[in-house]
């Protein structure tokens, strides 16, 4: 934890949480009483209306992603617990509890979620620690969940949001300063690198990339450097390649990956089963329910939901699917462009960029277009972690969107945006949702 | 980002505005991959998908069974139990550089556990496929202990062993009627008869079945227990009876065995529909163990094996001459005294003879009277006649590799002493079930039919789908010369005939006996000491109910004519099966078989008597002992059994067996029976049976 804190320090942290490693267990207890009281006493509520299409999109998503869960797991769940909605049962209690988590979190003002910053980052440290340490729980070939009495959470999920929050808080504080290498550029990685390398540890290399690509999203959005960037950029695929290279199982799964064809029996059984699956479904789909594809693919209702979407609804579910995140995606930047503070626009920037990039390399995934990552597709995957953690962005995407200035003034076309916040958009989605966007 | 200074708030909005242009063009990817996979290629992958479910039916549905014409049970299939591997699932987890020492220890308990060769296993989890069999149709102490190296429980279970139920053949009757039936290979298809003929409709509807199995093989019904007899192949009803069945076999090994003949076949029809009601072909073979059978010995002689048929020709030559009037009813020809040259041809009969009329030409078997009667008819008459009986011609009976016979060898017609060699059943040639189904056609009123073999087909759920009905392919002759021929055949088997070794005591038979020449194959010429005999006829002959057809296929040993050899077969056959069929005799009342038995104070009644019983203990093995002979029944009717002090699964299992919807009340041993025992039935009626705890 010390070294977290230190680093904390170095990042220009508030004067009263400066606790010096020789103080730190004592006063550990003093800080998160301060951390809680700062929480509360933060500003007061923004009064703005939260973006009503954004909400209704996402509470869409979630709903169709139990239909899903269920459609992809009903097979499984018959042959492995006896009960068909073994997964849907636990899935529609996640996305009742996401929901509200994502109301909860949109009410609170995004501005105090500062002082949550460095909590949420060493307890994410930790959890990915004891994951490393072993105390996490197995599942298949890695260590990526931490049982925490009957729930399974998945600290690299949580990573994902704490490195945007935290960045966020950081590339704000250091304005200027952030172009320089010391200050700006290399702390940032290193605290990245970390979490990244604990990540690769599980092993978990999909979400390794998503914290780097998030990294580097926000840096070069906050005015960092461009060589610096593309240098180290350069330098991490170099690493990532020898890192392929040379470690067995990924450099087999990527070649299995190449030659599809010849490995379809065994090490590129997944991909090449989702990939068949998107194919059966054509142009429309076999109709919700029918794909008979769920009898072959492993993990269909987790990180090869969309190879089922593809299956059941077709091209045209696809086209769908990829719509409602290109709204969520468009929303956030927007969002994030009218944001009235520049750490509420790195964090919605942040945040759109986590689902826009999370889902694409999904689909792209089950496509085999890139090779196996282990990356859920955010809001539709079967899992409580994911779903929570992807909620709660959502929910301070929404309150960031509150707090927002219109756009239109100050930049012209640059973003498109309305000039009016809660200009009721056209989308058929809404409709239904209108009313309850008065309640966000 | 009013806190920041406006140019560099318009900067960090450039920038953003740049990675959204990267990620609109991710999305780009994305949807174009979809699209190329989708719609594209959709229908490839769709076909690939397709033929994946389907190579992973390993099991076909299970297969029809195959029941004589009261339900028993003549072919079935049954689950038997088949260990595969998934070894994908197996090595799943275990780190690539342990993976050959995993391999060799699952490998060695596996090999334990089935019995196996332990290279072999080795060697099938090295190559790492998803599915692969270990062993195929495994015993129950290897099922469970399979089960317990997968047992979860269990210290160091081996995952990724599948047990599955995979469909086995089982002929519960072993060698009866093995040549129709024909057996079914390994892979599950139809190799010969019926198996092979009615493949399509017994081997169910696989395509049904795609999807509900799932990457390992299992059955996965999506919703609950769905009825996996309609997945099932159809179930088969053959006309066939299984206790005429097992006489007609019966009697024709003891020929074989009597006469040395190298092979026999007997075919019986109710010449009133044309339904098969035997078809026994000599050497057989045991269906459960086809691989250890001389594929000879798995041929059906009825129908595959062309045969010259000898005089019993004469019958059918003798009927077309009265039909197109060429010679009368009443007609005495001059028989040459035993000697007749045709062309530079000399044609003999056994006996000598001066006149002879119609019926005698028949019961003497004078070849010299028939090529008169031919050659007053004329050849293409002749051939037409006999073309009219259905020889030459495919019967239509759904089994497989039918010959048709030949009737004019040279593709010509034939020149005048073909014509009157053919009249007496050389130089052409036929099957069994077409001789018997002429025969048929005479006892039928000229009428010939269609033979029918298959009675019903129903599908699993017991639904019938199709019930063949008799059809008539023509008349043969009119319906009263075919009258007047039956009487003549009637005294082939009276009298000084030459088939009195046919006749049935209390019946009279129709019939004609046939001793044919065979043709050396060495020289090409026919020879004088390889014979096919045969007796082909129809009992009783003023009301028909039988028409058999026996052939013997070179008897040895001084008797190989058609009277000697084949005649008694038709009698035992025939006897037997009036018997069974309730048939009364001519001008008695109905008597008991044991009185029969001491009346004609011969062997054979209680031979009879004694394949009967043993027939009706096949037919209803359960019912043994309870089976008393009675007065004859009607068919379709059955006599209600004494059931009493059976246990409940045994009085349910015989009634049913017997034909009759049993009811149950009551626990226990049986005390009671509604309708009492002893009474007479129709097949299908309800019993009642009443169950009470023993005190």
């Amino acid at each position: 934890m010390s070294w977290s804190d230190r680093l904390g320090a170095r990042g220009d942290a508030p004067k009263n949480r400066h606790i010096g490693p020789s103080e730190q267990d004592k006063s550990a207890q003093g800080a998160v009483a301060a951390v809680a009281e700062a929480f509360w006493k933060g500003r007061s509520s923004p009064s703005g209306p939260v973006d009503a299409l954004l909400a209704a999109v996402v509470t869409a998503l979630i709903g169709f992603g139990v239909v899903m869960v269920y459609s992809a797991s009903a097979v499984e769940a018959t042959v492995r617990y006896k009960d068909a909605q073994f997964f849907l049962k636990r899935q529609a209690i996640y996305a009742v509890l996401s929901i509200a988590t994502m109301w909860i979190t949109s009410r609170i003002d995004h501005r105090r979620l500062k002082v949550l910053t460095y909590p949420v980052l060493i307890v994410v440290t930790g959890m990915l620690v004891a994951c490393v340490a072993g105390l996490g729980h197995k599942a298949g070939n890695a260590y990526r969940w931490i049982a925490l009495g009957p729930v399974h959470v998945q600290p690299a999920e949580v990573a994902k949001l704490g490195i945007v929050l935290w960045l966020a808080y950081s590339l704000s504080k250091k304005a200027d300063r952030i172009r320089s290498f010391s200050v700006g550029f290399l702390p940032h990685l290193l605290v990245v690198g970390i979490l990244m390398l604990l990540c690769l540890k599980q092993p978990d290399f999909g979400s390794a990339v998503v914290l780097l690509f998030l990294t580097f999203t926000l840096l070069f959005v906050a005015g960092a450097r461009v060589p610096y960037i593309a240098a180290f950029s350069m330098l991490l695929a170099l690493a990532g390649a020898a890192l392929v290279r040379f470690s067995g199982y990924r450099y087999a799964r990527y070649l299995a990956w190449i030659d599809m064809d010849n490995n379809r029996a065994d090490l590129a059984y997944q991909p090449f089963q989702s990939v068949m699956s998107f194919g059966s479904g054509g142009l429309f789909g076999l109709g919700l329910g029918r794909g008979l594809q769920v009898l072959y693919l492993p993990e269909a209702h987790t990180d090869f939901v969309s190879a089922i979407v593809g299956e059941e609804l077709g091209f045209v579910g696809i086209v769908g699917l990829c719509a409602a995140y290109l709204v969520i995606v468009s929303r956030g930047v927007k969002i994030a462009l009218e944001a009235d503070d520049d750490y509420g626009s790195f964090m919605a920037f942040g945040i759109a960029t986590l689902f826009g990039v999370q889902a694409m390399t999904n689909l792209a995934v089950a496509m085999a277009i890139l090779p196996t990552k282990g990356l859920t597709l955010p809001f539709l995957s079967y899992g409580g972690s994911s779903l929570l953690v992807n909620a709660a962005a959502a929910g301070i995407l929404l309150s960031i969107s509150r707090s927002r200035t219109p756009v239109a003034s100050q930049l012209r076309g640059a973003a498109g945006a309305s000039p009016v916040p809660n200009a009721p958009s056209a989308s058929a989605v809404v409709v239904a949702s209108a009313e309850e966007g008065g309640a966000w | 980002m009013r806190n920041l200074d406006p140019r560099r708030a318009r900067w960090i909005r450039i920038r953003m505005g740049l990675l959204c242009g990267l990620m609109a063009l991710g999305l780009g990817g994305v949807v174009n991959g979809a699209y190329r996979i989708e719609v594209e290629d959709g229908d490839a992958w769709y076909d690939l998908a397709e033929r994946q479910r389907q190579r992973r039916l390993h099991i076909t549905p299970k297969r029809g069974t195959i029941y004589d014409r009261n339900g028993a049970p003549l072919a079935e299939s049954v689950e038997v139990p088949s260990v595969s591997v998934d070894a994908v699932e197996m090595l799943r987890g275990v780190d690539e550089q342990y993976v050959p020492m995993r391999i060799q220890q699952y490998a060695e308990r596996i090999a334990q556990a089935l019995s196996l060769p332990a290279e072999d296993v080795v060697e099938k989890l090295s190559r790492r496929r998803r599915f692969a069999w270990l062993k195929r149709r495994v015993s129950e102490q290897e099922v469970e202990r399979v089960r317990a190296l997968g047992d979860r429980t269990q210290r160091y279970p081996v995952r990724g062993l599948v047990i599955e139920g995979e469909g086995r053949r089982f002929y519960p009757n072993r060698e009866l009627a093995g040549p129709l039936l024909g057996f079914v290979a390994t892979d599950g298809e139809g190799k010969e008869g019926i198996e092979l003929s009615l493949e399509h409709e017994l081997r169910g509807n696989a395509s049904e079945v795609r999807g509900l199995r799932d990457r390992s093989g299992r059955l996965i019904f999506s919703e609950g227990i769905e009825d996996e007899q309609a997945l099932a192949g159809h179930n088969v009803h053959l006309t066939i009876d299984k206790g005429i069945q097992f006489t007609a076999e019966r009697e024709l090994e003891a020929a074989m065995k009597t006469y040395e003949a190298i092979g026999g076949s007997i075919v019986v029809v109710n010449p009133e529909n044309g339904e098969v009601l035997a078809m026994a072909s000599s050497p057989g073979f045991n269906p459960n163990d086809y691989s250890q059978s001389d594929p000879g010995s798995r041929r059906n002689r009825c129908v595959v094996d062309r045969f010259e048929p000898g005089s019993t020709v004469k019958m059918f030559a003798i009927a077309s001459a009265l039909a197109a009037k060429s010679v009368a009813p009443s007609a005495t020809i001059y028989c040459e005294e035993g000697n007749m040259a045709i062309d530079n041809v000399v044609i003999h009969d056994t006996h000598v003879h001066k006149w002879l009329t119609l019926p005698q030409i028949l019961s003497q078997s004078s070849n010299i009277g028939t090529a008169k009667i031919a050659l007053g008819l004329g050849e293409q008459r002749l051939y037409e006649g006999l073309r009219r009986f259905g020889f030459g011609d495919l019967t239509g009976v759904p089994l497989p590799g039918e010959s048709v016979g030949v009737l004019r060898p040279r593709g010509r017609p034939w020149v005048q002493v073909e014509t009157a060699s053919a009249a007496f059943g050389q130089g052409i040639s036929v099957t069994t079930l077409q001789l018997a189904m002429a025969a048929a056609a005479i006892a039928n009123r000229g009428r010939l039919l269609e033979p029918i073999l298959i009675k019903r087909i129903t599908d699993g759920t017991g639904v019938t789908l199709s019930e063949p009905s008799p059809r008539v392919r023509r008349d043969a002759v009119p319906s009263s010369i075919a009258r007047m021929v039956s009487e003549m055949l009637v005294a082939v088997t009276e009298g000084d005939g030459t088939g009195v070794e046919a006749a049935i005591p209390g019946f009279r038979v129709a019939g004609k006996t046939g001793t044919a020449q065979k043709i050396d194959p060495a020289t090409g010429k026919y020879t004088d000491t390889h014979y096919v005999a045969s007796f082909v006829g129809f009992v009783p002959a003023e009301r028909p109910r039988l028409a058999i057809a026996v052939v013997l296929d070179e008897p040895l040993g001084g008797t190989y004519g058609g009277g000697s050899v084949a005649a008694p077969v038709f009698r035992r056959i025939g006897e037997m099966a009036l018997r069974y069929l309730g048939v009364t005799p001519r001008g008695s009342v109905p008597m008991k078989l044991s009185e029969v038995a001491e009346q004609s104070g011969e062997d054979i009644a209680a031979n009879t008597y004694q394949v009967l019983s043993e027939a009706r203990a096949a037919a209803a093995p359960i019912s043994t002992g309870v089976v008393t002979p009675s007065a004859p029944l009607k068919t379709g009717e059955l006599r209600v059994p004494d059931l009493t002090g059976l246990p409940q699964r045994e009085a349910v299992r015989s009634a049913a067996t017997l034909g009759l919807d049993p009811s149950v009340e009551g626990t226990g041993r049986l005390t009671r029976q509604e309708p009492p025992p002893g009474t007479v039935l129709p097949k299908g009626s309800p019993l009642k049976l009443i169950f009470e705890p023993p005190t």
